[in-house]
């Protein structure tokens, strides 16, 4: 066997894990936040990228933050701030909420597996 | 010596090509005419998916629908001033009512909801709710539940639906402790109309979906939309189904309206016999063909808990029901195991209950 | 009047070579298989010697021919299941034209194979998927079947690798 051959062999083997988490994975990993805020078209980010991000309401700023593949609502200006109780999201379909001030954060996985979210 | 060069380079382009056909191969597929919305809409956030058409038209449909689904809000908000607080008021001072025809639309399927529900969906108690403080935007954190005594007062009028006479279309009440909060059984009539207004701007692919309250209709492209219902405790999906033509999927939860007061939690969805938040279940789920019951049956099941959950089943005559009680056990009817598809592992702890 | 086709050397070894691949394929068919689509595709052996030895485009006649007359015998020609095949023949002749492009010797027989065998078996399932069934459900099949086109792409490569061992031990002495 060449070398070329041994390469071909390793990344077909590499290619398989890929595969498998990408088409069977429940809930697998998520790669993008979509942030959807009241009427305006939604945002995606990479889950890559450490950030925070202000997300502007009708009460005021909901602050969403980003850190090590993961995300969640650090603050919100509702009262009932149920948002930042549901803590942090790290699977593709997680979902959070926060319904007085319109702002919706969800998390993608390599394709949406769900068209919509009975919340 | 050139042509030796011009040679080996042709053989390593077409190395590379066949790695970048490869890759392609891995990510080769033309974006799809999905149009998704989120918009603040009847009083909770409203989610409308299409598909299949150009974008611009379908702006257009689901411009419509929010300014439906707004009106509609209006209409039968139970305690900003409108029509329906109206009504209320009438009813309250034992006067008479006429009613426009959607009007009566709406009070004869609540009725005749709350029946086969034997009372346990009961949007008659609009005293009780708002003796709770669920009848405002926002509780305030920190207000103490209601005193006992003031519960089993407005328990003991017995306010129901059965006591609201309908003449021609003249409303009373021979009941003055009847008013009328229709919670949930509004949002699923709010989402028939939607789905209505959809239909008539000639889209026939779509999902509109308020607050976990959602009917869709036709498919995304040949495949059937895929609809994730929520873990009521967590951020999660607990399980999911594909629609199949023009579906409703009617989930309520204990999640979604809730204060706690020292360290008790207590929920919006209240027992009409007992007057207090019901407690044996965290959401209920309905799936159901066309438009109509769900709301209503939502809210029964709720109330019912896994000690009743099969009597509401077959009294309001449903087939696919997920009632998840308090201790997270998942109660399926038969048809509803055939189809739902569990999203968490370990798989919770299913009991399927014949109807 | 009358007219002989003059046949030459090239057209006898495709002949032979596929007459040998078309026995394989049909061998194969036979075989119960654990899964849809999963079959050992030992007629690689063949294209993957033909490229070996006698270049891209008698190995790319043997694996389009072998197809072809194959479905005619097993009478499967112009079901989906021929569809199915031909896609898959037709991915791995391309992904092998591409391949030989490379210098010459960077890939040897199990290189190729492994090639071969992935793109025969990606084309076939998204063809099975877009054309036939186009269920989510078939997508969990997906790393299964590639898995089992790694493991198969591998042994017919090594097979065709000691084939042509053998092949120069007979002709060299």
């Amino acid at each position: 066997m060449t070398r070329a051959d041994w390469l071909v062999l390793l990344l077909a083997i590499a290619l398989l894990p890929v595969l498998y988490t990408k088409y069977w994975g429940a809930g697998g990993p998520a790669d993008r936040a979509r942030i959807a805020a009241n009427g305006q078209a939604p945002l995606e980010i990479p889950l890559s990228r450490n950030q925070q991000l202000h997300i502007h309401g009708p009460l005021g700023d909901s602050v969403l933050e980003v850190k090590d593949g993961r995300a969640r609502f650090l603050s919100s200006p509702c009262p009932g701030q149920q948002c930042v109780h549901s803590g942090w999201l790290a699977r593709a379909g997680d979902l959070a909420a926060c319904l007085p001030n319109g702002i919706t954060l969800s998390l993608q996985g390599a394709r949406p597996r769900f068209d919509s979210i009975n919340f | 010596m050139k042509g030796l060069l011009a040679a080996r380079a042709s053989r390593y382009i077409g190395f590379f090509a066949l790695l970048g056909v490869l890759a392609l191969s891995a990510c080769g597929r033309a974006p799809e005419p999905l149009h998704q919305e989120q918009v603040l809409a009847f009083g909770t956030l409203v989610d409308i998916s299409i598909w299949g058409t150009d974008a611009a038209s379908a702006q257009q449909a689901s411009a419509a629908v929010i300014s439906t689904l707004n009106a509609l809000h209006h209409r039968w908000h139970a305690w900003e001033p409108g029509p329906l607080t109206e009504i209320n008021t009438q009813l309250a001072r034992g006067g008479t009512v006429d009613l426009a025809p959607d009007q009566i639309e709406v009070i004869r399927g609540a009725q005749a909801l709350s029946r086969q529900s034997g009372g346990l969906f009961n949007p008659a108690i609009g005293q009780l709710l708002a003796e709770w403080g669920f009848q405002m935007d926002e509780r305030p954190a920190d207000v103490p539940p209601p005193h006992p005594d003031a519960v089993k007062e407005r328990v003991a009028l017995q306010p129901a639906m059965d006591d609201l006479q309908l003449d021609g279309n003249q409303l009373r009440s021979r009941n003055p402790a009847v008013q009328l909060d229709f919670g949930a059984y509004v949002k699923s009539y709010g989402v028939d109309q939607a789905i209505a207004a959809l239909r008539a701007h000639g889209i026939s692919n779509a999902i509109v979906n308020a607050g976990g309250d959602l009917r869709a209709i036709g498919q995304r492209g040949g495949q059937p939309w895929r609809i994730g219902i929520r873990d009521p405790r967590g951020p999660g999906v607990l399980a999911s189904l594909e629609i199949h033509g023009d579906e409703s999927v009617f989930t309520s939860g204990d999640y979604e309206r809730y204060f706690e007061f020292q360290g008790q939690r207590y929920q919006h969805i209240l027992d009409p016999r007992t007057g207090y938040p019901a407690s044996g279940a965290m959401s209920a789920t309905v799936v159901y063909p066309g438009g109509g019951v769900g709301g209503g049956a939502s809210t029964a099941l709720m109330v019912a808990g896994p000690d009743n959950w099969l009597e509401v089943v077959r009294g309001m005559g449903l087939k696919e029901v997920m009632l998840v009680g308090a201790d997270r056990t998942v109660y399926l009817t038969p048809a509803m195991a055939k189809r739902i598809h569990f999203e968490i592992k370990p798989e919770p702890k299913t009991v399927i209950g014949e109807p | 009047m009358s007219e002989t086709v003059h046949s030459t050397r090239d057209d006898h070894r495709i002949a032979w070579l596929t007459a040998l691949a078309i026995s394989i394929h049909i061998a194969e068919s036979a075989l119960p298989s654990p899964l849809p689509g999963v079959k050992p595709g030992l007629a690689n052996v063949v294209t993957v010697i033909a490229l070996i030895h006698y270049g891209w485009s008698t190995a790319a006649w043997v694996a389009l021919l072998r197809v072809l007359v194959g479905s005619i015998v097993i009478g499967t020609f112009l079901s989906p299941t021929f569809a199915l095949s031909l896609a898959g023949a037709v991915a791995s002749v391309a992904v092998l034209r591409l391949a030989s492009w490379a210098p010459v010797g960077l890939f040897g027989p199990v290189g190729y194979s492994l090639l071969a065998a992935l793109a025969h078996m990606a084309a076939q399932f998204w063809t099975a998927y877009w054309l036939f069934i186009p269920h989510e459900a078939l997508l969990h099949l997906f790393p299964l079947l590639m898995s089992a086109a790694v493991i198969f792409g591998t042994v017919s490569g090594v097979i065709a690798l000691l084939t042509l061992k053998g092949l120069r031990a007979g002709a060299s002495p």
